[in-house]
């Protein structure tokens, strides 16, 4: 086949695809801006440190799981739908065996416990290839079960105050210590996914199996690993959680699941696999978590923000297939 | 896996794959009556059909839509906000009127599915996941929060009370569905058609299929579902709560799977689903008998589902998983791409 | 022939393609195509991987539309702008992915989209008799009952054509319908096609199997670089003169040769098989040595080649590397031990067009360039410079996105990955494909270079002057089997006849 430069077209075609990538990265953290500008606006109350402060430390238990979730994307794992069980048995275990083990060392094995939960998770979509979306709901499924059973049915308490101390005290008077963390696990999480074999053999499986497998990449561990990581974490936000209120429930961790695609999606991560990174993820969680600041200021009763997020969801994920039909980025 | 996939391979093995939601089915039967008194009494079965026909209703829309390939996470919460609809509406409309357009939600909530997933291109995961966030709000926004009950406390009765010997008025409507699901399904033709888009819906369409029409259609049919059996359930308890079907979408698509219905597309039955329904609603209710607690209920179910799925993974091998995101691929469009390397 | 084959030349014309030009962006498909196909007639249209049939059959089918010219269906100009417009003027296209309901009937299958109803509900008599009726004109050997899924492929391509039958085509397209067959199922595809031919249909043929095409066709129409070459009767032809029309190059030193010192050999294949793709494989390879793996597409090469770098399994066989007995049951493990493995479908296998340049040709030596996974990212780019430089990729700029390059630049990346492990072992298939001259020359040069350092070179390559031009030997393969090791100096008809089975082993 002759490949004879037909110079308009292709320029036009890259064109094309330099305004869509520009438009990708420039479009949420351009609507955070908006969205702090209009926060301003409507209410003296939210460009205060206190304010600023609260939204950092709701953003924290969810972006320590947003971290993993951003890596089940990018191996196109599709999503892990057992976060809320996996963080509950963290949270549980934790202030449950506290008394007998010592603070630390059960929120160790809290962590453990839903990093092997992570593993089954890892083991059956990357391995044996059951698919993603049942696998993890009914691994959630068995866990919560079973961090019920252990619960016995009714709320653990904690028994260590001094920890919540620590946790919500704050590091040169300014940022909380569980704000800390997050940053800490974040910035792990990014690093991770940028400069590291690992993170590398990710995008390459997220984005083209095949070509990784054909390339020595280990496909199925790469797989798997996401979704051991995103137990393990969901397991350290659920201790986090729990050591923080210094009680803990079942129930504690519903939700969080959605708002972890939620953010990813919302920051641009492709459900395709293949692209998207930590810090985006972490933009989609700022302009969430931003706006759902400013609905509860003004006083929106919890539930129609749902309906905000909802709608933030397919908007997102309508503006990341229309520009990838556009800019021809496949 | 290669062991379990030469166990795979041996033919007995299976057959009995094949038939597994009988094998199932009358396992968990006689489990049930050996280790509960009474099981097989007329009263304790009815009362089991009945708690069942509820996930039933919402099993018989979703099979019709995981045959077509696509996902409807947001099952529940369309159930909670019929119910809603239905109880709240009863004193200004009438309680018939008002059980109407509690139905009709569904009619509104399925479009919006179809809309996004059709029209927009959305992957039917993340858009149901983010309809079922709206229709959720939707739920807590009109109550409150909290419950509500209806006007009429009697006009509900008769959902719950044996109709026909111990089967309810609800196990009825429940086996109509199904029936007609079945005769659907095997007997016309847009049934058959529907497993031509499940299984490559830009060849269905080549054929002379229009997939697009049957997507939004399925969506519309599996919310509609939902709907009625929200009415219903909350006809029968008289009270509408943005509480409701927290935890059914999860149970259903177990129901669905374990009755042999693939995730990606292409594949299922009536009869299927049918199994997998009495399969769980009998394990549910030995369990309840022997006083089993909720959540180890929770862990039986699991546990089954991921048995099954592991069986079917190792069962058809090749390809079982073409990933749902592969198929997504190809439905985001053919633009005009040099054919280096199609064909040679 | 007989007479009522030379009448066939004389049969009205069907469909003028006339003047066909097509281009996408950076390539030109099409240029100036002209096609004329005739009723009861068994058309052939060949050529290289990449020489434009794909793309003029999709403009035939509607999925395209052309930059120039026209089409002619019976002498009336027509515009076919979808599918279904296509198939609505009597052209049917049967695909080489099948586009069947796994589990739906036969039956259904073929009667799908216009199922004898009534009220809504399938008639399923009717709905039996009608696809009983197709089957039977097509005498084809299926039960209507059968559930699609349970067949086999043959079985699966009968069905696909009986539904395509079921519309009376006026043009039927076969793409490729016998490269997944076995030798006796060719020749009940033979048969069927003879059937659709003798109803009157015009059949187009799109085959690499050129012998088969021999067999099969009343004419053939070579398609090379986007440009129709000649269309003539069989009558005469043979596969050595198809074949040079298709590739009909100058080979003024294309395919540069340098002249090394054979050394021991390297890598010893030996009882490899796997059903239903290769039996009894057994070969060597040497130090500096170039091995040409000749054979029609299909023969099992790129197979054998997959199932030593472990990205297939074999039912048995033996694979030494440097005397020691190795199993290699992953990629991972083939690298490890010293193969390196160039895929024939660059797209697929080749490179992860997302990421950039710089992260694809490390891509196999992620490990070796980091410490405790922590990639030292100097290292690594100073790697990926002196890879994409040595390979001449133009330009080196090695953060860019490696979509951005031209096919030839992007094979040479691939390249560039594989030479980065230091291979004992290259096995490269089809590197030259869908590449332009310039590009060749540079990539054999290239190629060169590994057998200087005293690889051992495995070529495998459908073009034939490029295998001759530059093997120290080859191996041909005719139905995953071996059927004659040629030395250098053999000629075009030595390896045609080899591939096509008419040597004795």
């Amino acid at each position: 086949m002759t490949q004879t430069t037909s110079s308009q077209a292709e320029s036009r075609v890259m064109v094309q695809n330099r305004f869509s990538n520009v438009l990708q990265w420039i479009a949420v953290p351009a609507g955070t801006v908006v969205l702090i500008v209009a926060g301003s606006l409507l209410s003296p109350k939210f460009l205060t440190m206190s304010n600023a402060t609260n939204v950092l430390i709701n953003m924290s238990i969810s972006g320590i799981i947003v971290v993993g979730m951003t890596f089940v994307f990018i191996t196109r794992g599709m999503a892990d739908l057992s976060v809320p069980a996996t963080a509950a048995i963290g949270g549980i275990l934790a202030l449950g065996l506290g008394p007998a083990l010592g603070t630390l060392p059960a929120a160790l094995v809290g962590i453990l416990a839903a990093t092997a939960a992570g593993c089954v998770n890892g083991l059956l979509i990357g391995y044996a290839r059951v698919n993603p979306v049942i696998t993890t709901l009914a691994v959630g499924t068995i866990v919560l079960g079973t961090a019920q059973a252990f619960v016995g049915g009714v709320i653990v308490y904690g028994q260590d105050p001094q920890i919540k101390e620590f946790l919500t005290s704050r590091l040169f008077g300014v940022v909380p210590v569980i704000v800390l963390v997050f940053a800490a696990f974040a910035v792990a999480g990014h690093l991770l996914l940028s400069r590291t074999v690992l993170g590398r053999w990710s995008y390459a499986v997220g984005s083209n199996p095949d070509a990784a497998q054909a390339s020595a990449v280990p496909v199925r561990r790469t797989k798997a690993a996401a979704f051991a990581l995103t137990g393990g974490l969901a397991g350290l936000s659920g201790v986090l959680l729990g050591l923080t209120l210094q009680t803990a429930r079942p129930a504690i961790g519903t939700g969080y699941e959605f708002n972890a695609i939620t953010a990813v999606v919302v920051g641009g991560v492709s459900l395709l696999g293949g692209s998207g990174s930590v810090p985006r993820a972490m933009a989609g969680l700022l302009f969430v978590q931003v706006l759902t600041n400013i609905m509860v200021l003004q006083g929106v009763p919890t539930e129609p923000q749902g309906l905000a997020k909802g709608l933030l969801i397919a908007g997102a994920v309508a503006l990341d297939v229309w520009l990838r039909n556009r800019g021809g980025a496949k | 896996m290669n062991a379990l996939r030469k166990i795979g391979d041996s033919s007995w093995f299976v057959e009995l794959v094949r038939v597994r939601v009988l094998v199932i089915l009358l396992a968990t039967v006689v489990v049930a009556s050996v280790t509960v008194q009474g099981f097989m009494d007329p009263g304790t079965i009815g009362l089991s059909l009945d708690r069942m026909s509820t996930i039933g209703l919402i099993a018989v829309g979703l099979t019709v839509l995981l045959i077509a390939g696509q996902l409807d996470l947001s099952g529940g919460a369309v159930l909670a906000l019929a119910g809603i609809v239905t109880i709240s509406l009863q004193a200004s409309l009438g309680p018939g009127v008002a059980a109407a357009v509690g139905v009709l939600v569904g009619v509104v909530t399925g479009s919006l599915n179809g809309l996004l997933v059709v029209v927009l291109k959305i992957n039917s995961l993340v858009a149901t996941l983010a309809s079922m966030l709206m229709v959720r709000a939707i739920c807590h926004w009109a109550t409150d929060s909290h419950p509500i009950s209806g006007k009429d406390p009697f006009f509900g009765l008769f959902v719950s009370t044996a109709l026909i010997g111990p089967l309810t008025f609800r196990t009825v409507l429940f086996g109509i569905a199904i029936l007609l699901l079945w005769v659907w399904l095997s007997r016309t033709v847009s049934g058959r058609n529907l497993y031509a888009v499940g299984s490559n819906a830009v060849s269905a369409t080549a054929s002379g299929v229009r997939s697009n029409l049957y997507l939004f259609g399925g969506f519309v049919f599996a919310s509609v579902m939902a709907a009625v059996a929200g009415t219903v359930q909350s006809l029968a308890v008289n009270t509408g709560s943005p509480a409701f079907g927290q935890t059914i979408v999860m149970t259903t698509i177990a129901a669905v799977v374990i009755g042999g219905t693939r995730l990606e597309g292409g594949r299922g039955s009536a009869l299927g689903t049918l199994g997998g329904l009495l399969t769980i609603a009998f394990l549910v209710t030995a369990m309840e008998y022997q006083n089993v607690p909720a959540y180890v209920q929770d862990i039986v179910t699991g546990a089954i589902l991921l048995l099954l799925i592991i069986l079917d993974s190792a069962v058809s091998g090749k390809n079982h998983n073409l990933l749902t995101i592969a198929a997504l691929k190809r439905r985001l469009g053919r633009n005009q791409t040099p054919p280096e390397g199609i064909t040679q | 022939m007989s007479d009522t084959e030379s009448s066939r030349v004389g049969n009205p014309v069907v469909l003028r393609m006339d003047g066909i030009s097509k281009s996408f962006p950076g390539i030109r498909a099409l240029i100036t195509v002209d096609l004329e196909v005739r009723a009861g007639q068994v058309h052939a249209i060949v050529g290289e991987n990449g020489a434009g049939k794909s793309t003029l059959m999709r403009i035939l089918n509607g999925v395209y539309q052309p930059d120039e010219g026209k089409i002619e269906l019976d002498g009336v100009v027509v515009r076919l702008t979808s599918p279904i417009e296509a198939k609505k003027h009597g052209i049917a296209m049967v695909y080489q992915e099948l586009n069947l309901v796994p589990d739906l009937t036969v039956a259904e299958n073929i009667c799908l989209g216009a199922t004898p109803a009534i009220g809504g509900f399938v008639r399923r008599g009717e709905q039996r008799a009608e696809a009983e009726r197709v089957l039977s004109q097509l005498d084809a050997g299926v039960n209507p009952d059968d559930v699609v899924g349970t067949l086999s492929v043959s079985q699966q391509q009968i069905v696909e054509i009986a539904k395509a039958y079921r519309s009376q085509p006026r043009i039927v397209v076969l793409d490729e319908p016998t490269s997944s067959l076995s030798e006796h199922e060719v020749q009940a595809m033979f048969r069927l096609v003879r059937r659709l031919r003798d109803k009157g249909a015009a059949v187009i043929y799109i085959s690499h199997r050129l012998r088969e095409v021999l067999e099969i066709a009343d004419q053939v129409t070579v398609l090379r670089d986007g440009r129709m070459i000649e269309s003539r009767p069989i009558a005469g032809i043979t596969t050595a003169d198809m074949i040079r029309l298709m590739v009909g190059r100058e080979l003024t030193d294309i395919f540069p040769k340098r002249e090394v010192e054979i050394g021991d050999p390297v890598l010893k294949v030996s009882g490899l098989s796997r059903a239903g793709a290769f039996h009894d494989v057994e070969f060597e390879v040497r130090s500096g040595e170039i091995l040409g793996m000749a054979g029609l597409v299909g023969a099992g090469r790129t197979e054998v080649a997959r199932a030593i770098f472990g990205l297939d399994r074999s039912d048995s066989g033996t694979v030494t590397l440097d005397g020691q007995e190795r199993t290699i049951q992953s990629p991972a493990e083939a690298v490890r031990t010293g193969i390196a493995y160039v895929p024939e479908d660059r797209k697929r296998d080749g490179l992860v067009q997302q990421m950039s340049i710089r992260d694809n040709i490390t891509l196999a030596i992620l490990p070796s360039l980091a410490s405790a996974g922590w990639i030292r990212a100097g290292e690594q780019q100073r790697l990926a410079v002196e890879k994409a430089t040595a390979m001449t990729v133009n330009p080196p700029v090695v953060d860019r996105n490696v979509d951005t390059l031209s096919g030839g630049n992007q094979q040479k990346v691939v390249l560039a990955k594989w030479l980065a492990t230091k291979p004992r072992v290259l096995i490269l298939d089809e590197p030259t494909r869908g590449v332009d001259v310039g590009a060749k020359s540079d990539i054999h040069h290239i190629i060169g270079d590994f057998v200087a350092q005293g690889t051992a070179v495995i070529l495998i390559s459908s073009e034939l002057p490029e295998v001759i031009a530059v093997s120290d030997r080859i191996l041909v393969l005719h139905e995953g089997a071996i059927s004659a090791v040629l030395p250098r100096g053999s000629s075009e008809q030595d390896v045609m006849r080899a591939a096509t089975g008419e040597v004795e082993q």
